[in-house]
């Protein structure tokens, strides 16, 4: 994990249990307490059901893979002081490419896998070209694509064909266990040890963060901005195209709206996880807690009897990550605003 | 003539489609259908108008779309409800005006970016909507559609009034203080606050500016069905920003003004027209809107660039 400057000190006990990814933890168990609590009920043969069950845990981790990825793929994007609106739409897109090369293409799954990652990362590097070669602001860059990937999705499908009848071989990465896991669980954190990695323990990481930072000290202090940037980006097109594979393989079926609004919940959850969104400073594991409160809340949500007499937790849990990403949004900048209270007028401003 | 380039080159590629329309499909300058054309087109030229200023201060807001809706349906049910249009006008216009104060004091008052804290409350009006009414669409009495007026005289005043408010905007924008302050703002505000201007003050009436416009033309859509739809306002933020951008109107801020706005909006309304006399599938359209919003930046990109040389 990173040191950062302020608890250099081993002995900092004090200074480790309040950071921010602890914080978050906390946050994390009370939620997973309160759902425990409120969410599970037994039924009338005296079965447990609801939030307390085992297979419960194992879908929470399932549905989470995917909004995973995302929020992996987008937190060296916001550490550099990026964005990328487009990942949910190319989630879509490589959806239905990939269900094009193996329905109507005729190649076999691991080619066509191979094929659609490839496509994601030209995709991610058409956003790249534009950021770094033309230093267009990735905001309405990634805007622009957001609407081109899923535009493109539904005329390549005429908005209505839907790809069905996978092999249950691969179906199997999306819906069976693994070494007692389910199987896509593995993939998810193998990415995230690689993204790891990356952010933490290579100069590539550091140099994210000095992007982040400053762009033009970057540039002044001799780093390859353009190509960090084009990375970042590339890399974010490379896991949205493994999560759309991922999604396919847990619903058994690609289509053009798969993905609509999941960059919402990536973004809630990297911001969550305390990267901050003027860049310059974030961690994966972070994101990591943020994903995980994100996913007990979609799933707790859903187990709430009150919820689901009202058959609405698909609007409650956007509703709620939404209000979150406020909340959080929120939170990181108060200490900031509080102390420019604090400071007296005549003060020189820091 | 140089000064105004890239709103001449936004004139002229629409002058180029009109033409073609002419020549290939004279059909559709017949009198009604151009005159539909132009009242369905009408509440977004006044949210156009919001966005141009949100833009030139160097902010953004995609959470239009989403008060569009809930602004229709508030409006829609207190119509139904039997109030007066003179009261459900100015309550609509409130409406929005709350709305964007919201997004304005977290982007102005905690310094936030506007994308960021735009996409939050986007998301959050849109399903809290959809939470409380279930996708239900709202039937309006029948003195509320055109007015109480005739189909003609109805589309004639929405066309008129959103005419005369873009010009009457546009030339504030340049002549009152109020509009030079946007300006000076989205150029560099630590000069504007130099000279006085308080920039965050500005950024927060911008985007309660944005709403209050909002709300107005959900009241202008709401006049053209029988019907309030829940979805009405859905994808309208990227059509108001791809014409915005289109038009000239600089997504770093400080640059662009209305008539550009306005020109881009007519030229990508032009656009499904055209699709359909091309033959080309209306699944189509949001990627060529994408594909548009794509070209302008890069086009504007290309011509820094060139300028920094």
């Amino acid at each position: 994990m990173s040191v950062s400057p302020d608890n250099k000190n081993p002995r900092d006990w004090k200074a480790l249990l309040t950071r921010h990814e602890m914080l978050l933890l906390y946050v994390l168990i009370a939620e997973w307490l309160f759902f425990y609590f409120a969410g599970t009920t037994t039924n009338r043969r005296g079965v447990v059901v609801g939030f307390g069950t085992l297979d419960r845990q194992f879908d929470i981790l399932r549905h989470s893979c995917e909004i995973g990825l995302l929020a992996l793929a987008l937190t060296p994007v916001i550490i550099t002081a990026g964005i990328d609106l487009s990942i949910g739409s190319l989630l879509g897109l490589c959806a239905i490419l990939f269900g094009k090369l193996w329905h109507d293409g005729g190649l076999p799954i691991p080619v066509a896998a191979g094929l659609t990652l490839a496509l994601g990362a030209l995709a991610g590097g058409l956003n790249a070209i534009l950021i770094t070669a033309l230093r267009l602001p990735p905001l309405i860059v990634t805007l622009g694509t957001y609407s081109l990937f899923r535009g493109l999705a539904e005329a390549i499908t005429h908005g209505a064909i839907t790809y069905t009848d996978f092999p249950a071989s691969f179906l199997f990465v999306g819906q069976e266990r693994w070494l007692g896991l389910p199987t896509q669980a593995w993939i998810f954190l193998g990415v995230a040890l690689g993204v790891g990695l990356l952010v933490h323990r290579t100069t590539f990481g550091r140099a994210f963060r000095t992007i982040g930072f400053s762009l033009e000290g970057a540039r002044y202090a001799g780093l390859p901005v353009a190509r960090r940037l084009a990375l970042v980006y590339v890399l974010a097109g490379l896991i949205a195209a493994i999560a759309a594979v991922i999604y396919t393989a847990r619903l058994g079926q690609a289509k053009a709206d798969a993905g609509t609004g999941y960059e919402l919940f990536a973004i809630t959850a990297v911001v969550l996880g305390g990267t901050s969104i003027f860049g310059g400073s974030g961690t994966v594991h972070g994101t990591l807690l943020g994903v995980a409160a994100i996913a007990v809340l979609k799933n707790g949500l859903a187990c709430l009897p009150v919820v689901m007499r009202m058959n609405a937790a698909e609007e409650m849990s956007g509703l709620l990550t939404g209000a979150l990403l406020l909340l959080a949004l929120t939170a990181s900048v108060l200490p900031k605003i509080l102390s420019r209270f604090r400071t007296p007028h005549h003060a020189p401003a820091p | 003539m140089k000064r105004f380039f890239r709103e001449l080159s936004v004139l002229g590629a629409l002058a180029a489609v009109l033409v073609g329309m002419a020549i290939f499909a004279p059909a559709f300058f017949s009198p009604q259908p151009l005159l539909s054309l132009l009242t369905r087109e009408a509440p977004t030229l006044i949210v156009a108008c919001g966005m141009a200023c949100v833009i030139i201060t160097r902010q953004i807001d995609i959470s239009v779309g989403s008060m569009f809706s809930v602004c229709s349906v508030c409006a829609g049910l207190l119509a139904a409800r039997g109030w007066p249009l003179l009261l459900v006008l100015p309550a609509s216009v409130a409406l929005g005006a709350l709305l964007g104060a919201v997004n304005g004091l977290l982007v102005a008052g905690l310094r936030l970016p506007s994308i960021v804290v735009t996409l939050a409350t986007m998301v959050t009006l849109r399903q809290g909507l959809n939470l409380v009414r279930q996708g239900e669409f709202v039937n309006l009495p029948d003195r509320v559609q055109w007015f109480g007026l005739s189909q003609m005289a109805g589309q004639l005043v929405l066309v008129g009034a959103s005419v005369v408010f873009l010009v009457a905007l546009a030339l504030a924008m340049r002549h009152v203080a109020a509009g030079r302050f946007v300006y000076a703002v989205g150029t560099d505000a630590e000069a504007a606050r130099l000279a006085g201007i308080r920039p965050q003050l500005v950024t927060f009436l911008v985007f309660i500016f944005i709403g209050a416009l909002t709300g107005l033309a959900a009241m202008m859509n709401l006049a053209q069905s029988p019907q309030v739809q829940p979805l009405s306002g859905a994808g309208l933020e990227l059509k108001v920003i791809a014409a915005v951008v289109v038009g000239g109107v600089a997504i770093s801020g400080g640059r662009g003004n209305l008539w550009g706005a306005f020109t881009g909006l007519l030229l990508l309304a032009c656009v499904s027209p055209a699709l359909i006399h091309l033959h080309i599938e209306a699944y189509w359209e949001k990627a060529i809107q994408g594909a548009i919003i794509l070209l302008a930046v890069v086009a504007d990109g290309l011509r820094t660039r060139k300028l920094n040389r």
